[in-house]
């Protein structure tokens, strides 16, 4: 039902495109002389006007054939004029805009924007800007990107999340932030992503074959958080973000500030969550045949806390510029309670009798980080360099017990991971010609992983990877462009040797018994490597853009997917390596079609997608210790699937959008043949509607009302051990608008926003607590406010 | 140009009705008939399934666990688990609740952990395993815990709060 409601409503929207459209629209990007955004230029011609947004974009609709002059102004900017001729077809420009206070030097920049350069790839990129972010806030920064059609998150609790990519996650799915790749656990499914959301400016996300220029693991696409812009020559600015909600009792605080000299600058940031246990519209959670009974719906002991810090230091010279990243994340967030994995548990800790308290069994992480960024621009060459160090330590913590032949444990310390992660990316961009643009680069990646704790489930191992690619942009005319390039990695995996702390009853053939110390993992050296590219094309015209690529991407197996022996207690399973695992290779051709006009803008994006050896942990039907056997094991699958997207002006102040993604997967050969992969998002779409205000309504200034419903289908589709899940429909509403506070020329921004407004119970079928039965969060109000200075 | 842009939106009206065409296909024309979705089941809810919630058993004593599998398809494997429960970690998932003994520590606690495989075919399956309860090891709340797969890899599990005694 749901399927052909979505579909015909699709339908109708597109059947809309029909009318004929003899308005043309100038778009564009207002850009100071360090391209550096201009938010609230004032774009005006004859009777026409429109501001620009904070990342420097407008849209100017209602010209008709002929010659036009604009007029750009900004109070901080000398006024520009600008002339643009229509012939039968919208167009777009950038303006350059110099800063008041320079000389009168009138300058019309028609370099490529990155606007056009997304434009002109034929890689499909979605762009997430700071505005976008601030709007859509959730509890992580996964949550807040699930809204983007094909994004779609693992939930750990409400404050933890890891991204899905077309249902594709953990090492599937690239988490890149200022140039070097994001390296923790990502592995595991209730280990979240290590990222302060906040002070993040643009986030790339591609969708589809991406090792080309992210190496191993850009299988399913990149979340790349970019470096925030260059601020301006001598200015000081900062904000601050306050946000409250009441169903974890959460409040937050983040502030930033950032300064520049001349040449140098720096910024720096402070971040700190702390939320109680969240609410379920449940007093009872039945999981097969257990009842946990829930005090006043609290979710007992998920409460967490988060507490962030980032400083940078730049240098913009003449021909180089220069910064260094130092961020921590900490953060500590407890376990629900009655299950911990899957095994019921029983406790004397009184969990009820305090709702922000982190009892056990706990999870905690810090992850410090230290990235250089260097670009150098010689002649038609320009060099990036980028050098980074990670350090990754999380520990997880339950109440030890006894299991199997392992005696109880002395201490909660269940599980340590220790790992160093060092990068050094090169790249060279090189324009011998107009035509042309050749990049060359060069990735390398040191590993070292540590273990400790009485849980085995992945060995310590060093990793080093090397990788070298090319790929050359070819403006074939001015509306086509080509895109192709390839890449070569070679990797070294080691692992190291374990054994149990305890003995384990050893029956032997003869009839008599043994008690030995079992080894879990092998020393062992493992060397892989890989050659992937990808080939595409775009044609744009002013409304239209096309893109079609086809791509080889990769990874290289994990060590626990290579080496691992242990005993997951709490997931009731044994899971096995596999030495001879091969890396992953997938194929995959990726379409995209953007359309935008006055009234109406529109998206498709289907892909197709198949890979060699997928590797996935696959339940046996053995046993080992009376726990099933699961091994990590390759076969090949087929997907497809892709995302859609509509946009109406309905009025001139009433937007409506809707979304729709689907994909579908099949294993095709292997034990779990005709069977889908795990973690299989069911199809959705969310409807919205926004209403924007361009008057001031008492004190809020262009308040903005917005109300989203994301229907979402029956999870059908399932793989050993998963279970189905039933399809959900939510409704959230939201409310935003500036208003003066302090600072006259800088809005504060205020938000209001209640999510789940129905309290509807739903299970996310992606989510970690979903195997228990676990619920997502119920109704929950949030109210946060940005006060720029 | 008008030409042009009208050829563009057929192309799109075209590209996205392949594409809705497809989602629909891939929907309908699921092949959930030759894939086996059913866990197999497990009970001792029937006049031989043994031990039954708060059974007492003494040491010394051997008893025949009991328990009854099923299967849609072909069930493949089962196993025993018989462990303490001295410090009340868990419970088990019969309805009826038993009265713990007090919280105590290990010293030589009963472990049995057997894995067995059923043979080919069978979609019923009595488990029926003979373990005699030794003479020297801690009395108190144990936990005896069934599972058993399918050929698929389905998994059922059930497990009974149990006592032994003296």
């Amino acid at each position: 039902m749901l399927i052909k409601t979505l579909a015909t409503w699709a339908c109708v929207s597109l059947c809309m495109l029909t009318f004929s459209q003899t308005n043309y629209t100038l778009k564009g990007y207002v850009l100071n002389t360090n391209n550096v955004p201009v938010s609230g230029a004032l774009l005006a011609s004859k009777q026409l006007s429109t501001t620009s947004l904070s990342d420097g974009s407008f849209i100017l609709s209602g010209f008709k054939n002929g010659s036009y002059e604009v007029t750009i102004t900004h109070k901080n900017y000398k006024e520009q004029h600008v002339n643009v001729r229509f012939n039968g077809a919208s167009t777009s420009i950038t303006v350059a805009l110099d800063a008041a206070n320079t000389e009168l030097e009138t300058v019309t920049l028609y370099s490529k924007s990155e606007e056009r350069e997304a434009h002109e790839s034929p890689i499909s990129t979605v762009k997430v800007s700071e505005d976008f972010m601030n709007l859509n806030r959730e509890n992580s920064l996964m949550q807040t990107l699930s809204k983007i059609p094909g994004v779609s998150t693992i939930n750990i609790g409400s404050g933890q999340s890891k991204p899905l990519i077309r249902g594709l996650g953990f090492n599937r799915v690239s988490v890149v932030q200022n140039g070097v790749k994001h390296e923790a656990q990502q592995w595991g499914n209730d280990h979240g992503l290590e990222i302060d959301q906040y002070g993040i400016e643009q986030i790339r996300i591609i969708k589809g074959a991406a090792s080309l220029l992210y190496g191993s693991d850009a299988i399913a696409g990149v979340i790349d958080i970019e470096a925030p812009k260059i601020p301006m020559e001598n200015t000081l600015s900062g904000a601050v973000n306050l946000l409250a909600e009441n169903n974890n009792d959460l409040f937050g605080i983040s502030a930033g500030l950032q300064e520049r000299k001349a040449n140098w600058y720096y910024r720096t940031r402070l971040t700190y969550r702390d939320y109680g246990d969240y609410k379920v519209p449940t007093d009872r959670i039945s999981y097969e045949s257990y009842i946990f009974e829930l005090h006043e719906n609290h979710l007992r002991n998920t409460a967490g806390r988060e507490a962030n810090a980032a400083f940078s230091l730049g240098y913009v010279g003449t021909n180089f510029k220069t910064e260094t990243f130092f961020s921590n994340v900490n953060a500590k967030n407890g376990f629900f309670a009655n299950a911990h994995g899957l095994e019921v548990r029983t406790s004397t800790i009184d969990y009820d009798s305090n709702d922000r308290d982190i009892d056990l069994p706990y999870h905690k992480v810090n992850h410090f980080k230290i990235v250089n960024n260097t670009t150098v621009y010689q002649g038609a060459h320009t060099l990036n360099f980028e050098l980074g160090f990670q350090n990754n330590h999380r520990e997880e913590h339950s109440e030890p017990v006894p299991h199997g032949y392992m005696p109880k444990p002395d201490d909660s310390q269940e599980r340590v991971f220790y790992k160093n992660t060092w990068s050094f990316n090169a790249r060279d961009a090189f324009k011998p010609n107009e035509k042309h643009q050749l990049v060359f680069g060069l990735n390398t990646e040191y590993q070292n992983n540590n273990i400790g704790g009485w849980g085995f489930l992945i060995p310590e191992y060093n990793r080093f990877t090397i990788g070298a690619f090319a790929f050359d942009h070819f403006d074939i005319s001015e509306k086509l462009h080509f895109q192709g390039g390839l890449r070569y990695d070679f990797g070294v995996v080691k692992t190291k040797s374990h054994f149990d702390k305890f003995q384990s009853t050893v029956n032997n053939a003869d009839g008599s018994t043994s008690y030995i110390y079992l080894q879990r993992a092998l020393n062992k050296t493992l060397n892989f490597n890989s050659l992937s590219g990808s080939v595409g094309l775009s044609y744009v015209t002013p409304k239209t853009t096309y893109k079609i690529n086809l791509g080889k991407s990769f990874r290289i197996p994990l060590a626990n997917e290579l080496a691992s022996d242990g005993v997951n207690y709490h997931m009731y399973r044994f899971e096995r390596g596999n030495l001879d695992l091969d890396p992953e290779k997938s194929y995959q051709l990726d379409m995209d079609v953007d359309f935008v006009s006055k009234k109406f803008d529109f998206g498709v994006s289907p892909f197709i997608n198949w890979f060699e050896n997928f590797i996935y942990l696959n339940p046996t039907s053995n046993y080992y210790e009376t726990l099933q056997i699961y091994e990590y094991t390759q076969s090949k699958v087929f997907r497809l699937g892709g995302e859609l997207r509509l946009g109406y002006h309905l009025l001139k102040h009433l937007r409506l959008d809707g979304s729709l993604e689907y994909v579908y997967s099949r294993q095709t050969t292997g034990p779990k043949k005709h069977f889908t992969i795990p973690f299989s998002p069911p199809l959705s779409g969310i409807i919205s509607a926004n209403y924007q205000f361009n008057k001031n309504l008492f004190f809020f200034k262009n308040p903005q009302f917005s109300a989203n419903f994301r229907l979402t289908a029956n999870q059908d589709d399932i793989v050993p051990p998963e279970e189905k899940t039933e399809g959900y429909n939510v409704l959230n509403l939201s409310f935003n608008s500036g208003f003066k506070l302090l600072n006259a020329k800088k809005l504060a921004q205020f938000r209001f926003k209640l999510n789940n407004v129905f309290n509807t119970q739903y299970f996310n079928h992606t989510s970690f607590y979903r195997l228990i039965d676990v619920p997502e969060a119920g109704r929950n109000l949030s109210v946060s406010l940005t006060i720029p200075f | 140009m008008l030409q042009h842009s009208f050829n563009m939106t057929k192309l799109i009206k075209q590209l996205s009705i392949v594409f809705i065409f497809a989602l629909i296909v891939s929907c309908s024309g699921d092949d959930s008939a030759d894939k086996d979705e059913t866990k197999p089941t497990i009970s001792i809810n029937y006049n031989n399934g043994f031990p039954q919630a708060c059974a007492e058993l003494v040491r010394g004593e051997t008893y025949n666990f009991r328990a009854m599998v099923t299967d849609n398809a072909e069930l493949a494997a089962y196993s025993l688990d018989i462990h303490h429960n001295f410090d009340h970690h868990t419970h088990d998932d019969q309805e009826a609740l038993c009265d713990l003994n007090p919280v105590k520590s290990a010293m030589n606690p009963m472990i049995y952990m057997e894995n067995f495989s059923i043979e080919a075919g069978l979609t019923s399956y009595e488990i029926n395993i003979q373990v005699t309860i030794p003479n020297d090891i801690d009395t108190g709340d144990y936990h005896c815990a069934y599972s058993a797969t399918d050929k698929t890899g389905w998994q059922a599990r059930t497990s009974i709060d149990i006592k032994i005694v003296e």
